[in-house]
C-alpha cells in the first residue's frame, strides 16, 4: 500500500523519488536510496531494509540496473514479497513486482523512470503517475515527481479489502551532483499527506537558494526570520 | 536559529540526533548520522558538505578533534559555523563561532553535545541537557525527544527578544545496521516538537509490526487490520 516513482532527469542528471503510503513515515524507507552520479532505487511492498544500500553499492561498483535487480532478488528468500525499482546513471530503468504483493500491484517502466505500487485501486494509478511525470517534464524533476504523486492520488490511490485507504505519509527527494540531497521533504503522519507535502514544498522551494547563499556568504546574510517574513509578504501580495 | 542534541548511547552504542528549528524540514539533513561511524551535525551558517566530509574523516580513523581543526583550517568563515561531532569512542567536540549571533552556545558532555543559536539564552541549552539526562535508562530516541522538549520548555528560540516557533523537528537513531532504527520528522508545523512527540508515540505502536512485515512478510496481516486492532485496544 505504497505508490512511488523513482526517476533520473536526463537533462540534469538529478535523481529523485516521490512516494506516498498508508504506512507512516514512508520517507524512512527511502534512506540510502539515492547516491549522486550513481542511481536511485526503492524497495516497497513488504520492504527489505537492506535493499536500498545493496542496490546503490552494486551500481557504484559498476553493475547495471538489471544486474543489481537480479542480485537483490537472488539475495532475498522473500523476493516474492518485494517490489523494487532501480534507475542507474545510464537511464536503465528496471522493476520487479513480486507475486505475493497486495493487489493491485504492478509497475510501469518509462524511459528514465519507474512508477510502481502495491495495494492500489488499480493499474490506472501507475499509468496516471507515468503520464503526469512526462507531462510535467519542462518544470524540472521535483515538480515532475510531485505531479506524479498527485496524479496517483487522483487516480484512486490505494485500496484495501474494505475500500479506499488514505495516504498517511509521503516524501519527495531529489539529489544533484553533491554529497547531500537538494530536496528532501517528508510528511510522516497526516490525514492528507500528499496535500501537506505540496504545502511544505511550496514554502520550502524559494528557501533553497537562500540557505546556500547564507552559508557561502555568512557575513552578508539576511537573518532567516527576515527572509521568512519577506516570502510571506511576497505571497500575500501575489494572492491579493 | 536551531537547537540540537547529538549523542551516542553509552549502553547500546547507538548514535542519534535530535534537532528543531524555525526553518523548514531540518530533518532533510539526514547525511549527519552514519551507522558505525558517528554523528556530525552542523548548523547556524552551515555548509552542507561539512557533515558528509566530517563523517568520511571519522570513518577513515580521524578523531573529532582533528576533524574540527581541519574544518577550521579550510574555512575563512569558520566564525559563522556551529557544529557538534561525536565518534564511536565517545570523543565529542562542539564549536560555536562568535558570528553565530545571540544567543548561541554549546555544552559538551561525556557522550553528547547540546548546542543552538538564535536561542532565548543559555537556559535553552541547559534545558536540552536536563531533558536528556532525565531518564538515563530510556531508549535513546526517547531521551533525544525529552532533550528537545526540555529546550523548548526552557525558552527555545528567540530573535530580538521575541520568541520564535519551532517549525520543524527531527529525531534519527541508528544502530548496527545501515537502515536507521528511528527516523521521524515534522517538516512544517506551528508546534513541531509537540507534533514530533505525537509522531514518535504513534511510530512506537507500529514499530514491531513494521519490522515483522519486512523480515517475515508471509505472516504479516494487512496494515489496516493491524491499525484497527490498535484502535480497538486503545478504546
Amino acid at each position: 500500500m505504497t505508490y512511488s516513482i523513482v526517476a533520473r532527469c536526463p537533462r540534469t542528471g538529478q535523481l529523485g523519488i516521490a512516494v506516498a503510503s498508508y504506512s507512516m513515515a514512508i520517507g524512512w524507507y527511502c534512506d540510502g536510496a539515492v547516491r549522486a552520479n550513481t542511481g536511485v532505487t526503492l524497495t516497497q511492498g513488504f520492504p527489505n531494509p537492506r535493499n536500498n544500500y545493496l542496490a546503490i553499492n552494486l551500481l557504484a561498483q559498476g553493475h547495471t540496473a538489471g544486474q543489481a535487480l537480479a542480485d537483490l532478488i537472488g539475495n532475498d528468500p522473500d523476493g516474492a514479497y518485494r517490489q523494487i525499482a532501480i534507475v542507474d546513471r545510464d537511464n536503465n530503468a528496471v522493476a520487479h513486482s513480486g507475486a505475493h504483493l497486495r493487489k493491485w500491484a504492478g509497475h510501469r517502466i518509462g524511459k528514465t523512470f519507474v512508477s510502481f505500487g502495491d495495494g492500489l485501486a488499480g493499474q490506472q494509478v501507475v499509468d496516471a503517475m507515468e503520464a503526469a511525470f512526462e507531462a510535467a517534464s519542462p518544470a524540472g524533476l521535483d515538480e515532475q515527481l510531485l505531479a506524479a504523486l498527485e496524479a496517483g492520488r487522483d487516480a484512486g490511490g490505494m485500496a484495501g479489502a474494505k475500500g479506499w485507504l488514505p495516504e498517511r505519509s509521503a516524501a519527495v527527494i531529489v539529489w544533484g551532483s553533491r554529497t547531500h540531497n537538494e530536496v528532501d521533504l517528508r510528511v510522516d503522519l497526516h490525514d492528507r499527506a500528499i496535500n501537506e507535502l505540496r504545502r511544505i514544498y511550496v514554502d520550502y522551494k524559494p528557501s533553497i537558494a537562500y540557505y546556500e547563499e547564507r552559508a557561502r556568504n555568512p557575513r552578508h546574510a539576511i537573518p532567516a526570520m527576515e527572509f521568512a517574513d519577506m516570502l510571506k509578504n511576497q505571497r500575500q501580495k501575489a494572492t491579493a | 536559529m536551531t537547537y540540537s542534541i547529538i549523542a551516542r548511547c553509552p549502553r547500546t552504542g547507538r548514535f542519534g540526533v535530535g534537532s528543531t528549528t524555525f526553518s523548514i524540514a531540518c530533518g532533510r539533513r539526514n547525511e549527519s548520522v552514519r551507522a558505525g561511524v558517528g554523528v556530525s551535525k552542523s548548523q547556524a551558517f552551515y555548509l552542507r558538505y561539512v557533515d558528509p566530509l566530517a563523517l568520511n574523516m571519522l570513518a577513515q580513523g580521524y578523531t573529532p578533534q582533528h576533524v574540527m581543526r581541519t574544518l577550521q583550517a579550510d574555512d575563512p568563515d569558520f566564525d559563522y559555523r556551529q557544529f557538534g561531532i561525536i565518534d564511536r569512542e565517545n570523543n565529542v567536540v562542539a564549536h560555536t563561532g562568535p558570528g553565530c549571533g545571540k544567543w548561541a552556545g554549546h555544552t559538551v558532555g561525556p557522550y553528547y553535545a547540546a548546542y543552538g543559536n538564535g536561542l532565548a539564552g543559555p537556559q535553552t541549552v541547559a534545558g536540552i541537557v536536563s531533558g536528556f539526562l532525565k531518564h538515563p535508562d530510556a531508549p535513546l530516541e526517547d531521551r533525544l525527544l525529552e532533550a528537545l522538549e526540555g529546550g523548548r520548555d526552557a525558552g527555545g528560540q528567540a530573535s530580538k527578544g521575541v520568541p520564535r516557533p519551532e517549525r520543524s523537528a527531527w529525531i534519527r537513531v541508528v544502530g548496527q545496521l545501515d537502515h536507521p532504527e528511528v527516523d521521524v520528522r515534522v517538516d512544517l508545523h506551528d508546534k513541531s516538537v509537540a507534533e514530533l512527540r505525537r509522531v514518535l508515540e504513534e511510530f512506537k505502536r507500529y514499530r514491531d509490526y513494521y519490522k515483522a512485515r519486512c523480515t517475515r512478510p508471509g505472516e504479516a496481516i494487512p496494515e489496516e487490520e493491524f491499525a484497527a486492532q490498535l484502535d480497538a485496544k486503545a478504546a
